[in-house]
């Protein structure tokens, strides 16, 4: 085997011998490999030679045959030694030496176990050598380690320009006693990328960090089926390494994405933890699919527990806290990740890659001789509270002003505020005002002339300025901790790690830890036959303010959640008026819902646990059938089940409301009572005792099958890569939810119900438990070729079938094939091509494929679901089924063809390297709804019928524009990237209302962007009572918007809700043992509707923005302000239609104000990401400590907003505010300690 | 070690390949088959209209009036103007004629596709009362469109005038073309459906017996069938077997004895509850037309010329009937007769779907069928004696001597000569007031080609008239647009 190697080397020598370095690489690189061997053997250093007139380095590896000694020399200097005759029998090996160099100009010199041969210095004045002996030799001793800070034994260092070498030994030191102060050293082992330092000063002690080669940016491809040469990949794709995008204290691995890739957004709708960020690579690619990337681990598909779309991250819905698949994983264990873009990359994904795939690789284990690697990471992190500064909300004092202009104006009166449904102040004061102690003769609160009583209560309020964040907000910790063991020989590699992760919560109302386990195995059984073992597992606990689900109505025009206890949105949207806790310190409640309300003991009675199990197992066998012929079968198991427990105890609101029963106002108006249809007395109680312990469960198991066979040779120019794969997938869902109702928490969990809940429900159609089941299932056969010619011109061809049962038992539309295209030109290595120092490389690649997408329509046979009757009497209900969708055996898949022409360039020798791409999708076959003759029985129809044409451009440039050669020195790296995406839907048969356009959300609408915002245009304030008026959907001047209209052409076109341009700038210094880095991520052209604040009535419990102050007061005012008043009382039931003169609710003219075009901001920002300082803690303390590397840092997340619309009045410009567990990204700071051992 | 690769790849490719079959035949939810008798009785349950037609045949009929704008509190909002103008709706939201169309052949589908899943799954004798609910359903509803849709049957005339397209199977692709055949090519297929349909049902059983096709509704549909085809025995052969014996006593609104002492919630009820032997079918209908800011407000509507004009005067028996309204504002009257039951999507926000429980087929429907049959056949005591009933119970006080129908008191009221035709226009008068609001009116002005005359007041309380001619093509709703453009339907004249 050596003298094949040996041989090789040599063959290769003479082939490009205008590449020396390389070729000393790899000298080395196979010597240290023949020095393991050594002392593995252990065989004698005598050798017997006989030659006859042969080259010197016959000779020589001879020798190294028969010692396995190394050999490190120049071939060039060898080529004047001549040729060699000799007969040695068993002689030492330096005698050997001795008597083969005699005669020559070349001299040896053993080092540890290498030969090193070099050129004896001649005393003339041509051959001087480039330092003299006596010229400042110093001494330079240093440790060598990979980038976990984990010594590497076995490295040759060599001094560069010379043959002086030594290698480090198992705690990866090495020495040079003396050396010339100017020499650079040159570092090389197996697995690792050759470095080159240049020393400095005297009797330096040096740190070596060396890459593992397999992260070199430029060598291979890992796109989850293969790992691929680079040369004969050609699709569009960006690795990330883990090293590079780490931002410690950020526990969720999907953020490490953000702003690091051109092409890929990140949005945060919700920085809750397990709420995944909306991403897109890419833009849209469907009208009512997902549009979520794919994410693939380990090669194997991750398949999310719950369905949710990318647009419905942004609800807040107890859901989106299991919407971030990857949650479960932990940072530490990250490897890299492979972000395939075009439809070259993603070909062998199918129909599943239409949003683009994320291939995350996990770490290995790796050869450490034996000897195990031991790091731990440890974060800590403290969150700043959020503080009035940034928003734009009223201060008490102006609140009350603002109350006291609503009493004169006929509201908050005694009979109005007597008996609400959510009441404050003024409730409390009139209520007092009634409150007749008998036995004492006294009222709570004194009505006097002087209005003295009143003034002192409301004074209180006035000045109380209740600072919520203050209240609701902690600066908590977040702590993680990360051990991980890396051990392994040439026959086996482990890998160990288990992570904790705890947050104390960003308030009061949350809550949450993770444990992380995982281990890894790679076991070569044999030279052919490799196996693999994976399992990871992680657990999760997080508490959450109680929510329910958000409804939307369309009526008025607004959205709705019942009970919502979001401390952030509780913290803007109550009044500063409203006190936490009473003169005595004791809570002080308030009315929602008719029943008594305290924030605090709100988020303490009313909250969800979340409990989440999450494991993996997951086996690879390899085996080489021929050196050429692979083939390998890969297969997985996942289990994940989540348990949500909404616990709401008896002296909760949400419990309270259920019982609030005063008197006949609340009872009739209690929403919350049932009106027994078969009783027509008053509404009664149907939870007279206890609340509510409700369960939410999903489950999810997953098992993916997978063989494949891979053909790879390289003959003389060609090169070839045939891939050919089977996989299965099958997917099981469950979910379940059960209302368990009457819980008793204060008395030993007794149950206790009352018939008439499951009555109402019953007759509501809303059934107190549901379960529902649904299977996912995949077939796929995939061939894809790979050809070089020269490493010049690269060929791809790639095709997939996949086969899916979302259509159920019918055939039709069961299969789509997928194909793909693609080329690439290595212009660098043309003969014309003259490298030179400026413009080192250039290639240019060009795809042209179609990918697919099963879209969101099953009814290619008629689908039928089963609902209870809707009628009034609990006997005349039956159960039902109805036809939810006929059969359109038209139906297919939704497909895109991309053509995407890209360029790689290197300039100044490849230290910068520049990537452009430009892509042109044309979508077609989206599924979208259709009006039709309703003749078949449904008048509008998912059918394949919305075409969308979408086109982008990608730039990153990176590199070391600054680097210098001393270890310790200087060292500049950035990365800059951005990307430019549009799409427009170009055939989209659907009327939309106007609620589906106007919405934060956006909606679609050809023409248009995938989801465009529009506005209610908006036409001055009235002149008589100061309230909004628009142009309807007739184009007339109104007061009324009928939100349900289909007439859409007088809304105004704001824009896209997806950001047109977004990007990141990275930069990292290093010097000496210092590290400094930052990321600045930016986005724009989106369009965003601010906070829907305005009504057309307040009451005394609700924030406003500081705008109302700039409300129309007066008639005229409409010339100075577009601020809408405050209705009066008379003015508000006498309010009549502009257009029709008729009497119309004015909550119509004042929600839709809120939708219209002076509700809308500019998406825009720039946003300091990430900064980050660490220190490498010097080797001799480290060592002292018994440790081999320690580094601290000091991280700064979610900094500061740079630049954003000022019209969002502090609202952050990614974050949707729709309450329930939806909590913006805070600012945070993390102290993070990295250790080996 | 070759025999060892062999048998890797062929295990490999084989244990795939083979399974995929069934595999990939997993339904990817819990959706329903319809595979069982248990299933289609259920999915019949669907197959009646989920909207309703109340609004359009009460405004163009003569039981609508205009209110005039001096009346406060009215409003003008689409559809209720067009229709009362007899013009092109063209809105498709609540009570529009394209509602309708879209609600009727929901039902059709979901009744098409029951018949289909018997064939298909062979579920042979035990589904036959559900077949026959399936044909019965279907051919009500092709009968209501025809109806609404096409020109009214003329008994002994050619009917070849467009009618609208019969529809037999589950359409199964996104476009599908249709032909609306004749007025008497839907006729017949109605007719076969229903003497297809109507021995079937015998021995059925439903849960929910006044929501289905039972062989007493089905009796009564068929009447109302034969009573626009003219075939005037048939009435009376269906009408007949509605209740045993052909005994309507006791079986039909007793308004006069029953409801005086009910609230109003109570009241509303009455008329569309499910044990009341008089709802021989009921459906669930997606409505607003109960509410007062529907027919209530309107303009055009019931207002004080009908109200005061008509329904609460005195009728060929001698007297007013017994009724009951709501005056919602000077001039907007109500007459209480559907109970709306919101079924809530969401409490807090106060959204969700307003239902009525509709009434399809009432037997006091099918009485009048039966009297004005007996009528046509020259058996003046029958056709008295089955008004009799219904005067005695709706008119407070009855008795036969004070209040009963006699020729000579018709033939007195309606200033006519002729016997037979004064008890014709008795049982039309009965059936106006008694079913006002319920919009039976318009199909006995189609059937008898009764011309209809709408008033328009000025501010100044001025009348003018519009007429609509026994022939007037504005009698026909106009096709929806969408089924014009889509499935090449040929449009009505206007």
């Amino acid at each position: 085997m050596k003298f094949t190697a040996y041989g090789g080397v040599y063959l290769l020598l003479r082939r490009i011998p205008s590449q020396p370095k390389r070729i000393m690489k790899l000298v080395l690189l196979l010597t240290t490999v023949a020095s393991l061997q050594l002392s593995a053997s252990g065989w004698s250093q005598n050798v017997t030679i006989r030659l006859k007139n042969a080259p010197v380095e016959k000779a020589f590896s001879e020798m190294r045959r028969q010692t396995g000694f190394q050999f490190v020399y120049n071939t060039t200097v060898l080529q004047k030694a001549g040729k060699v005759n000799i007969s040695l029998t068993d002689v030492p090996l330096e005698q050997a030496l001795r008597t083969i160099l005699s005669g020559t100009s070349l001299a040896y010199t053993i080092v540890d176990s290498s030969v090193v041969i070099r050129r004896v210095p001649v005393q003339n004045a041509s051959e001087a050598p480039p330092v003299t002996a006596a010229q400042d030799n110093i001494g330079v001793k240093g440790v060598v380690k990979n980038s976990d800070g984990h010594p590497i034994p076995q490295v040759s260092v060599i001094v560069k320009g010379t043959r002086i070498g030594v290698s480090t030994d198992k705690d990866g030191a090495f020495e040079f006693k003396s050396i010339s102060e100017n020499a650079t050293l040159v570092f090389s082992a197996v697995g690792f990328e050759t470095k080159e330092i240049k020393v400095g000063s005297a009797n330096e002690t040096i740190t070596v960090e060396l890459q593992q080669a397999e992260n070199k940016l430029a060598d291979v491809v890992v796109t989850g089926y293969q790992n691929l040469d680079r040369k004969l990949f050609t699709g569009a794709t960006t690795k990330l390494n883990a090293k590079d995008a780490q931002r410690n204290g950020i526990p969720d691995v999907s953020r490490m994405l953000e702003g690091q890739v051109a092409g890929v957004s990140v949005q945060n709708v919700s920085g809750t933890f397990g709420a995944a960020p909306k991403i897109r690579i890419r833009g849209a690619t469907s009208l009512s699919g997902d549009n979520k990337p794919l994410w693939v681990v380990d090669g194997i598909i991750l398949e999310d527990i719950v369905n949710i779309s990318n647009e419905a991250l942004s609800t807040g819905d107890a859901n989106t806290l299991i919407g971030s698949s990857v949650a479960g994983l932990s940072p530490d264990d990250i490897e890299s990740f492979t972000i395939l873009k075009d439809a070259a990359a993603t070909a062998l994904y199918g129909a599943r890659a239409m949003s683009g795939v994320i291939v995350v690789t996990t770490k290995k284990g790796r050869n450490t001789q034996g000897k195990a690697n031991i790091s731990y990471s440890g974060n800590f992190t403290t969150y700043l509270k959020p503080n009035y500064s940034q928003f734009d909300i009223m201060t008490s004092a102006d609140q009350m002003s603002v109350m006291i202009e609503m009493e004169n104006k006929g509201y908050l009166r005694p009979a109005s505020v007597a008996t609400p449904q959510n009441g404050g102040i003024f409730y409390k004061l009139y209520n007092q005002m009634y409150d007749y102690d008998a036995a004492a003769g006294t009222w709570a609160l004194s009505n006097d002339q002087n209005l003295a009583g009143r003034n002192t209560f409301l004074q209180r309020y006035a000045r109380a300025n209740t600072d919520w964040f203050n209240v609701l907000f902690k600066n908590s910790l977040l702590q993680e901790h990360a051990i991980s063991v890396t051990s392994g020989t040439d026959k086996f590699q482990n890998y160990f790690s288990s992570s904790f992760m705890h947050d104390n919560g960003q308030t009061s109302g949350d809550e949450v830890s993770r444990y992380t386990g995982n281990a890894r195995t790679t076991i070569k059984i044999s030279k052919k036959l490799t196996v693999e073992m994976l399992a990871n597992a992680s657990v999760r606990d997080q508490k959450a303010p109680g929510t329910l689900t958000r409804q939307s109505d369309p009526v008025y025009g607004a959205y709705s959640r019942s009970f919502d206890i979001n401390p952030y949105s509780y913290s803007l949207n109550t009044s500063r008026l409203i006190t936490p806790y009473d003169q005595n310190g004791d809570p002080e409640y308030f009315v929602m819902n008719w029943a008594p309300f305290n924030i605090l003991n709100e988020l303490q009675n009313n909250y969800l646990k979340l409990q989440m199990l999450d494991i993996k197992i997951q086996g690879g066998i390899k085996y080489k059938i021929l050196p050429e012929l692979q083939y390998s079968v890969d297969g997985a198991y996942r289990f994940a089940q989540t348990t949500r427990q909404h616990y709401i105890q008896s002296n909760s609101n949400m419990a309270s409301a259920f019982r609030a029963y005063t008197n006949t106002s609340v009872i009739q108006d209690n929403t919350w009572l049932y009106n027994d249809p078969d009783n027509n007395n008053l509404p009664v109680v149907v939870l007279p005792d206890g609340g509510f312990f409700n369960i939410y469960e999903n489950k999810i198991s997953n098992y993916y099958f997978r063989n494949n066979l891979e053909y790879d040779k390289t003959f003389n120019v060609h090169k070839v890569n045939l891939f050919g794969s089977i996989e299965a997938r099958a997917t099981e869902r469950q979910s379940y939810n059960f209302d368990g109702v009457g819980y008793n928490y204060e008395n030993g969990g007794l149950v206790n119900t009352n018939y008439r809940y499951f009555k109402k429900s019953t007759e509501g159609g809303a059934p107190y438990f549901g379960m529902g089941k649904n299977w996912d299932r995949f077939l796929a056969y995939m061939f894809r070729a790979a050809y070089n010619y020269d490493n010049r011109y690269s060929f791809n061809f790639t095709s997939r079938m996949d086969g899916s049962n979302k259509m159920g038992k019918s055939r039709q539309a069961r299969w789509l094939p997928t194909w793909n295209v693609s080329g690439a030109w290595d212009i660098d290595n043309e003969k014309f091509f003259r490298g030179g120092k400026i413009f080192s490389s250039a290639r240019l690649r060009a795809t042209y494929g179609l990918v697919g997408n099963i879209g969101n329509a099953n009814n290619t046979a008629a689908v039928y679901y089963n609902r209870m009757s809707y009628r009034p009497y609990e006997r005349e209900t039956e159960p039902l089924t109805f036809i939810s969708s006929l059969a359109n055996t038209d139906l297919t898949w939704e497909k895109t063809k991309e053509l995407n022409i890209g360029a790689d360039l290197g300039f100044f020798n490849n230290n910068v390297n520049v990537t452009v791409d430009w892509y042109k999708r044309h979508i077609f076959d989206l599924i979208s709804t259709i009006q039709t003759a309703g003749i078949g029985g449904e008048d509008s129809k998912t059918a394949n019928n919305g075409l969308m044409e979408a086109h982008g451009f990608e730039f990153t440039i990176s590199g070391s524009p600054l680097k210098s050669a001393s270890p310790n020195g200087f060292r500049w790296r950035t990365q800059l990237n951005f990307a430019i995406n549009k799409n427009r839907i170009t055939r989209l048969e659907v009327a939309p209302r106007i609620w589906d356009l106007v919405k934060a959300e956006g909606g679609a609408l050809e023409g248009y962007a995938q989801r465009g915002l529009f506005s209610i245009k908006f036409n001055g304030l009235n002149h008589d009572n100061g309230s909004p008026t628009y142009i309807n959907e007739a184009g007339v001047k109104d007061n009324y918007i009928y939100f349900q209209s289909n007439d859409v052409d007088y809304l105004k076109y704001e824009g896209p809700t997806d950001p047109v341009f977004t990007g990141g700038f990275f930069n990292r210094v290093d010097y000496r043992n210092f590290s400094l880095s930052a990321l600045v991520t930016f986005s724009t052209g989106n369009y965003i509707r601010l906070q829907p604040i305005f009504s057309a009535s307040y009451d005394d419990l609700y924030s406003m923005s500081k705008i109302m102050k700039n409300r129309w007061i007066m008639p005229g005012d409409e010339t100075r302000t577009n601020v809408p008043s405050i209705l009066d009382q008379y003015k508000s039931s006498s309010f009549t239609r502009l257009s029709t003169g008729s009497v119309v609710s004015p909550i119509y003219a004042y929600n839709a104000y809120n939708y219209s075009d002076q509700r809308i901001a500019k998406g825009d920002f720039v946003r300091l990401k990430t900064v980050s300082l660490s220190y490498q803690l010097p080797q001799n303390l480290v060592n002292r400590l018994g440790l081999t590397a320690m580094q601290v840092s000091l991280v700064g997340n979610n900094i500061a907003l740079l630049y954003s619309d000022k019209s969002l009045l502090g609202q952050d410009p990614e974050f949707f505010n729709n309450g329930g567990v939806a909590m913006p990204i805070p600012r945070q700071y993390t102290f993070s300690l990295k250790v080996g051992l | 070690m070759k025999d060892i690769r062999l048998l890797i790849l062929t295990v490999s490719v084989i244990s795939l390949g083979s399974c995929k079959k069934s595999f990939l035949e997993k339904e990817p939810d819990n959706r329903t088959e319809i595979n069982t008798v248990e299933k289609v009785a259920q999915l019949l349950g669907t197959a009646y209209p989920h909207y309703g037609y109340l609004a359009m045949a009460e405004m163009y009929s003569d039981n609508a009036c205009d209110k005039g704008p001096n009346v406060a509190n009215t409003h003008t909002s689409t559809p209720y103007p067009e229709m009362y103008n007899w013009e092109v709706v063209s809105d498709n939201g609540n009570n529009t004629p394209i509602q309708y169309w879209n609600g009727v052949y929901e039902g059709i589908a979901a009744a098409n596709q029951a018949l289909e899943s018997i064939e298909q799954y062979k579920l042979g004798a035990a589904a036959n009362p559900y077949k026959g609910e399936a044909l019965l359903a279907r051919a009500y509803g092709h009968f209501m469109l025809v109806t609404f849709f096409a020109k009214a049957y003329v008994p002994g005339g050619p009917n070849d005038s467009p009618g609208i397209p019969y529809v037999l199977e589950p359409e199964t692709v996104a476009i599908k073309k249709y032909t609306r055949g004749t007025v008497a090519s839907v006729y017949k297929q109605i007719e076969k459906d229903i003497e297809d349909g109507l021995p079937l049902l015998t021995g059925g059983t439903w849960d929910v017996p006044a929501y289905h096709f039972t062989p007493a509704a089905a009796h009564a549909f068929a009447s109302r069938f034969y009573l626009f085809k003219g075939e005037w025995q048939k009435v009376i052969d269906h009408a007949n077997q509605v209740f045993p014996g052909g005994d309507f006593t006791g079986n039909i609104r007793n308004v006069v004895a029953e409801t005086p002492p009910l609230s109003a919630d109570e009241y509303q009820q009455w008329y569309n509850k499910g044990d009341k032997k008089f709802n021989l079918l009921l459906h669930e209908t997606y409505s607003v037309y109960q509410r007062s800011s529907s027919y209530g407000r309107s303009r055009f509507g019931l207002g004080p010329t009908i109200y005061a004009g008509y329904y609460t005067k005195s009728s060929p028996a001698g007297t007013a009937f017994y009724n009951r309204a709501y005056i919602s504002g000077t001039g907007n009257y109500l007459l209480y007769k559907f109970y709306e039951f919101f079924y809530y999507t969401n409490v807090n926000a106060g959204t969700g779907y307003p239902y009525i429980m509709l009434p399809l087929l009432t037997s006091d429907e099918a009485l009048m069928n039966r009297a004005e049959a007996y009528a046509r056949l020259a058996q003046p005591d029958k056709a008295i004696a089955d008004c009799n009933l219904m005067a005695s119970t709706r008119i407070s006080g009855y008795t036969q001597a004070s209040y009963g129908v006699t020729a000579a008191k018709s033939k007195a009221y309606f200033n006519v000569t002729d016997d037979q035709q004064a008890i014709i226009l008795t049982v039309l008068d009965f059936k106006r007031r008694a079913f006002m609001t319920e919009g039976l009116r318009w199909f006995d002005i189609l059937r008898n080609r009764i011309p209809v005359s709408h008033d328009y007041l000025d501010a100044n309380g001025d009348v003018t008239y519009k007429e609509l001619g026994p022939d007037d093509n504005r009698r026909m709703f106009q096709i929806p647009p969408a089924a014009q453009a889509l499935s090449n339907l040929e449009p009505n004249p206007r």
